[in-house]
């Protein structure tokens, strides 16, 4: 039986040294800035894959974005020896909040593979720049697909249709893991803490051939890419963009630093007395 | 569970060899490597030889990788070999090409990093096709067999446990598989080698111009005499694309002797005047900032010299290559090859006069490495195999290490070939039955039958002849000391023939110690060199980067879980660690030495005497060049 998967990505600015550039107001020069496929989109395209590898998966690749967010498309069309990629571009779109980007992402994954139904979509944990982690589940919200969020790893019933997951739950301090089951189709936000499982050795060599696909697939990644307008895509013009946003950026502020008033001693060794005083002084502040 | 027909161990060049021609015998084989990628865990000087013997046959690496010429995996083919005799400033520099070219179709220089990866591309499409592969990142932890059910099972840290029919071990000097299945005992000091090396940065045409060579050609200086601050055994520099590997190679038994930090050892050669006029090159330095600037000023300055520097510093380096050269005309950067030097050196104006950089001569080092090199004629295994699995390259202690002969890389996968005939021929009798050793004494026998065998057992009295003819030419024998009369006797062939069999006679093992001694390695190339010698000034000075800088530079994949444990804090040999060992992974706390372990190179130094596992796979060290 084959299994469909989607996998909804985002293009972000590369937070990493050197490439980031802030306009005087302290916000992202976007036009400075280089941009890459999100961290986060990044593990939700490693754990599509294991589908592929461990069950054969078909995988189709969505986003949201300018006409560059092709570039994301191809870097998670890598991870994930993808077949079929989506770019939902049009100048409708611009202001959207989570929740007019979730009807964008719910239309088109409705186009995906000529329409079939989508048995998996995966989502990244959050964006990272600026996105609360509601795009996920506003999405799954809208598809009528069960949500599992935190997603540590998953394995598949492909006779029985069930999915069986782990989750990684966090609460205070603590953490634990919880196994839930669901029928599929289901709708995933992976943890960012995760691996995937290639466990045995034939799981390892089909990895590295479809890696091998992969790279040769993107150097002609233009002809998987289906690119859709509003119009083509058949949204509603009033669920998308700036209308069918509820929420909009008022306002960027820095976080402030800490102001520092804090007068230090140093002490330069371990000299018992030293230590006592420190000590003392602990006492002191806790007292 | 999981069943391979075979699955090699190790993705050295050795194994790699193994991987590409099993498969094109059409035979499933999958090779594991620990490190994250084939290629990152490998280290040679290295100069890859064909090689073509007068009696028997080897099987090259021309043979094996078809394309092996045309695609150039490699650096330069070496068609000046020099052996440098050297006290102090003085040098004399004997041509060995003869000694190079003795029964050889080519030598070239290599870089591991770069060779291994291209060598697994070629594999891998083999491999394939016939359900087999690569499996990077996995560590072999152990093998085992159920002999009532005919299973060889393979454990790993990372897999769930599987089944081959034949095993190649193809996992270097360390070999864990040798162990752990008693095949044979740890390599011990007077069996091996220490080599360490540096991998120098130099522009292209700038070393072509430098060693007189034409483009793709390459030069490779040897060194004897007082470089090796008296330990048995030599210096290197070789020439590759845009790059020099310079490395010694020591006898581990001389450095047990009179320890020295392998790190001191390369900086002696690297410092000698003759090697730092090869190696040197125009380094730009960053100024210190003016500090009656204001913070955010200062900051601009440094964004903007940086990024300069490294504008020039890309530009000079493209500018004196060939590829370069083509690349800024494909790319319509610029209009000619003029524009590019007129933008470099107003870059290099605009660093001096606005910026104040300083340019200097000094050299720019990429890489440091250390490994351990099984010495084939003390420590090659006699039966390299146990049940059915075999042993190749320097798992199997194979090298030919002779004088100025330095080959490994052949060697191993010479034996790749060997271990897989035997493999195939096995498969086809439908004998791979443990109990019977049919594959392993059928491997065994095609080992002893290869020429390199011969060359480790027995002294070869042409390679010698073309060795003092050579140096004879060049060098009185009046000059030569106690090898005078050795001189003379080499140049009679009468008398060479019988003395030479007379050596082959008492056993070549029984002759090492003398022929190599202190006397063959240190003092008569520094009495050549101090009476023959030319004199080199070079009147820069080197900034050698510290051992802290070298192990910062190196890319590390850091496992919290060490893979090494003492056996004895308190041992000899432990002690001896703390100043053998390369990244200065030990210190001594009162009486006990403790590892630290966060720079290791995983070169085995320390292993005669520790429990000495390679790290769990993908962790560890990851050379870029090897
Ligand atoms: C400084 C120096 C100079 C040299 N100069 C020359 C020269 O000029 N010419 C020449 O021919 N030779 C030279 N040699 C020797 C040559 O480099 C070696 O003989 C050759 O590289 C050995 O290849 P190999 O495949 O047998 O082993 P290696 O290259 O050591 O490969 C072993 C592989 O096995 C992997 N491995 C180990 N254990 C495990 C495990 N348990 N599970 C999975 N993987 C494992 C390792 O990660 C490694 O990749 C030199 C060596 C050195 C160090
Ligand atoms: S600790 Fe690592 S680097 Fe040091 S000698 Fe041992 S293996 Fe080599």
């Amino acid at each position: 039986m084959s299994l469909n998967i989607a996998v909804i990505i985002k293009l972000e600015p590369d937070f990493s040294d050197g490439n980031v550039s802030y306009n005087p107001d302290g916000t992202l020069n976007r036009a400075e800035t280089k941009t890459i496929l999100g961290h986060h989109s990044a593990i939700a395209s490693q754990a599509a894959f294991y589908a592929k590898v461990k069950y054969g998966a078909r995988i189709c690749i969505g986003t949201m974005g300018p006409p560059m967010a092709d570039l994301a498309l191809e870097q998670s069309l890598l991870l994930s020896d993808a077949e079929e990629l989506h770019l939902y571009s049009d100048r409708s779109f611009a202001g959207a909040d989570t929740l007019s980007t979730a009807e964008v992402l719910k239309t088109g994954i409705s186009k995906m593979n000529d329409g079939k139904a989508m048995d998996i979509v995966f989502s990244g944990f959050r964006a990272s720049d600026g996105e609360t982690g509601q795009t996920g589940p506003q999405t799954a919200w809208k598809l009528g697909f069960t949500f599992l969020g935190n997603v540590i790893s998953y394995e598949i019933d492909i006779e029985k249709r069930v999915i069986t997951a782990l989750r990684l739950i966090s609460y205070g301090n603590n953490s634990l893991i919880e196994q839930v089951q669901a029928p599929l189709p289901v709708f995933i936000a992976i943890d960012p803490s995760y691996k995937s499982p290639f466990i045995t050795v034939s799981q390892r060599l089909s990895a590295s051939r479809y890696q091998k696909e992969a790279m040769i697939r993107s150097r002609n990644y233009k002809s998987l890419l289906k690119i859709f307008n509003a119009k083509e895509l058949g949204v509603d013009p009033k669920l998308v963009g700036l209308p069918g946003s509820p929420t909009i950026v008022y306002k960027v502020e820095k976080i402030p630093k800490i102001k520092s008033n804090r007068s230090a001693q140093t002490v330069e060794n371990i000299d018992p007395n030293n230590i006592s005083n420190i000590l003392e002084k602990i006492h002191e502040t806790i007292a | 569970m999981e069943q391979f027909d075979v699955v090699i161990v190790g993705g050295g060049s050795a194994g790699l060899a193994a991987l590409k021609h099993l498969s094109s015998k059409g035979i499933q084989s999958v090779l594991m490597e620990a490190g994250s990628t084939v290629g990152t865990k490998n280290v040679s000087g290295g100069i890859l030889y064909s090689k073509n013997p007068q009696t028997g046959k080897v099987y090259n690496v021309d043979e094996i990788f078809e394309n092996f010429l045309q695609e150039k995996p490699w650096e330069r083919q070496i068609t000046k070999y020099i052996l440098n005799c050297v006290s102090k400033d003085k040098v004399l520099s004997i041509d060995l090409t003869d000694s190079h070219e003795y029964q050889s179709n080519f030598g070239c220089s290599v870089l591991l990093n770069k060779l291994n990866s291209w060598f697994a591309k070629q594999s891998l499409e083999v491999a394939e096709r016939n359900g087999g592969g690569i499996v990077n990142g996995v560590h072999v932890r152990n093998i085992s067999w159920d002999e009532e059910k005919g299973k060889t099972i393979i454990q790993t840290d990372e897999l769930d446990d599987f089944e081959a029919k034949a095993i190649i071990a193809s996992d270097g000097v360390n070999s864990e598989v040798a162990e752990i299945t008693g095949a044979r005992k740890k390599f011990s000091p007077p069996e091996l080698y220490q080599g360490v090396k540096v991998v120098v940065k130099l522009p292209e045409e700038i070393i072509e111009e430098r060693f007189d060579l034409s483009p793709g050609e390459g030069t490779a200086h040897i060194f004897a005499g007082d470089v090796t601050l008296g330990h048995i055994g030599g210096g290197f520099l070789y020439t590759n694309i845009d790059s020099l590997s310079a490395g010694v190679v020591y006898h581990y038994d001389s450095l047990i002797s009179n320890p020295m930090g392998p790190n001191n050892l390369v900086n002696a050669l690297l410092n000698n005047p003759f090697v730092k006029e090869y190696i040197k090159d125009e380094v730009a330095l960053e100024p210190y900032p003016d500090k009656s600037l204001s913070k955010m000023e200062q900051l601009r300055i440094k964004f903007a010299v940086n990024k300069l520097i490294k504008r020039w510093e890309k530009l000079r380096f493209e500018y004196y290559s060939h590829e370069g050269k083509k690349r800024f005309l494909d790319d319509k950067e610029f209009n000619s090859i003029e524009d590019v030097k007129s933008k470099m050196d107003a870059i290099h104006k605009e660093l001096l006069e606005k910026y104040n950089t300083r340019f200097e001569t000094d050299y720019v080092e990429l890489e440091y490495s250390t490994k351990l090199i099984p010495d084939g004629k003390r420590c090659r295994m006699k039966k390299p195999y146990i049940k059915n699995i075999l042993f190749i390259g320097d798992a199997a202690g194979r090298g030919l290490f002779i004088g100025p002969r330095i080959e490994g890389l052949n060697v191993g996968i010479d034996d790749a070939v060997r271990a897989s005939n035997a493999i195939k021929q096995a498969l086809e009798k439908n004998n791979l039955d443990v109990a019977s050793n049919y594959l392993g004494e059928l491997y065994s026998q095609s080992v002893q039958e290869s020429p390199y065998t011969m060359d480790m057992e027995r002294i070869d009295k042409y390679y010698i002849k073309t060795i003092i003819d050579t140096a004879g030419k060049q060098i009185p024998s009046q000059k030569i000391g106690k090898y005078r009369l050795l001189f003379r006797l080499f140049q009679n062939d009468k008398l060479r023939n019988i003395s030479i069999d007379i050596v082959n006679k008492i056993g070549y093992n029984n002759m090492l110690s003398l022929i190599e001694s202190e006397e063959t390695y240190i003092h008569t190339p520094i009495n050549i060199a101090a009476k023959l010698g030319t004199k080199t000034i070079s009147e820069y000075s080197l900034s050698i980067p510290e051992l802290s800088q070298r192990i910062s530079n190196l890319s590390y994949n850091d496992d919290p879980q060490s893979h090494i444990k003492i056996i004895n804090p308190r041992s000899e040999f432990m002690k001896k660690m703390v100043t053998l060992c390369p990244t200065k992974c030990y210190s001594l706390e009162g009486e006990d030495v403790v590892l630290q372990h966060e720079g290791c190179i995983e070169c085995g130094t320390c292993s005669p005497e520790t429990e000495w596992r390679h790290p769990r796979g993908e962790k560890g060290i990851q050379y870029k060049y090897g």
